[in-house]
């Protein structure tokens, strides 16, 4: 019933107390909030525990909650803090998870695959958070520059300049430019 | 940052990190004519794009929700939204029952739903003013389908939860406030 319902419909009942209209909130944004935490952190507990506590984060500030952003846009802006916050108390040392791909190829092409990938995975787990905040929502989440600088309370010159250098550096530590 | 060969400029005077935007944000380039002639900026394009492709891919694989997630999040939000809610207070002999006015506005919220003509109902539980222990007032927000007289269709909704609310609850119903904020089309 309400798989076809505007956000704002459920934010406003959800503001009432409706838990049922926050659950579907949820189930709405959950996999956008859980995959911006994860290509940050690239610890699946650590994007687990980052998701549960944005949400939560999240209803306990809906009161404040004026609808002058999207629901997806102070989504974002909630997890993408609550990641800045993980990765400023977080060891150098962390291990990252081993990246999941989904292909049909054969085992030597799906490693090569898989060992491309995890080196994309590496090269971003090196970026300095900022610029890795930025990267994500621009590359990962389809975000544009000036919706990047909204989530991340930011100009646009600021935006840009970090993405340009998270990509060089990317480019930089993958490829044949070294 | 230090000079490495991606900040360098090609031979023929471009730059390789703006040959990494246009690839990166799929721009235009700058100077079309002579990017379409140079051998040098073919090169590099070719190899930025073959590389780029890489961080494409990655943002293309699916990312699966932990299973349980929503649940875990909900039992969460729940256990908060149940220590800021009040209770109506049934008296017994025996002891006394308390029931959350979260509870009592999901009940009402199940009835109102299966009236026919709502798309979307929430209703919110809130002490009666003055407070009584077994009294509430209920705010119910509704959208509608396209259809039904409006007014009728509000009255069936405080017909079924005035009648069904309290025999599921033991809460006796003050007040009943509707609110039509949307019709769907």
């Amino acid at each position: 019933m309400t798989g076809q319902l505007d956000d704002e419909i459920l934010v406003r009942a959800a503001q009432e107390g409706d838990l049922d209209a926050f659950e579907e909130l949820v189930r709405r944004h959950q996999v956008p909030v859980y995959r911006v935490a994860l290509r940050m952190l690239g610890v699946r507990a650590d994007a687990q525990d980052a998701a549960q506590e944005t949400f939560v984060r999240a209803w306990r500030s809906l009161p404040r909650f004026r609808g002058g952003s999207s629901m997806s846009t102070w989504l974002y802006r909630i997890v993408t803090r609550r990641c800045l916050d993980k990765l400023a108390k977080r060891r150098p040392t962390e291990a990252l998870d081993e990246i999941e791909v989904e292909d049909d190829l054969d085992p030597a092409q799906a490693a090569e695959h898989r060992e491309r990938l995890r080196a994309v995975t590496h090269a971003i787990a090196t970026l300095p958070p900022e610029q890795r905040a930025a990267l994500v929502l621009r590359e990962f989440e389809g975000l544009s520059y000036q919706e990047v600088a909204e989530v991340l309370g930011t100009s646009l010159a600021a935006v840009k300049g970090r993405i340009h250098r998270a990509r060089l550096t990317i480019i930089q530590e993958t490829s044949s430019w070294q | 940052m230090a000079m490495t060969e991606l900040t360098r400029i090609l031979p023929c005077g471009v730059r390789l990190e703006d040959l990494l935007l246009q690839v990166a944000d799929a721009a235009p380039p700058a100077d079309e004519a002579h990017q379409a002639t140079c051998p040098y900026c073919q090169t590099a394009l070719r190899r930025l794009r073959r590389d780029w492709a890489d961080v494409t891919e990655l943002a293309n694989q699916p990312v699966s929700v932990p299973r349980g997630l929503t649940q875990q999040i909900m039992a969460h939000v729940r256990s908060l939204a149940a220590q800021a809610s009040d209770y109506i207070l049934l008296g017994h002999p025996q002891g006394e029952s308390r029931i959350s006015h979260i509870v009592i506005g999901r009940v009402a919220q199940r009835l109102v739903s299966t009236v026919p003509g709502i798309v979307f109902a929430s209703v919110r539980a809130e002490p009666h003013t003055p407070p009584q222990a077994d009294r509430v007032a209920l705010s119910i927000q509704l959208v509608v389908r396209f259809g039904p007289a409006l007014h009728p269709l509000a009255e069936s909704v405080r017909h079924r939860v005035q009648r069904q609310t309290p025999r599921l609850t033991g809460a006796r119903i003050e007040r009943i406030d509707i609110t039509i904020n949307d019709m769907a089309v």
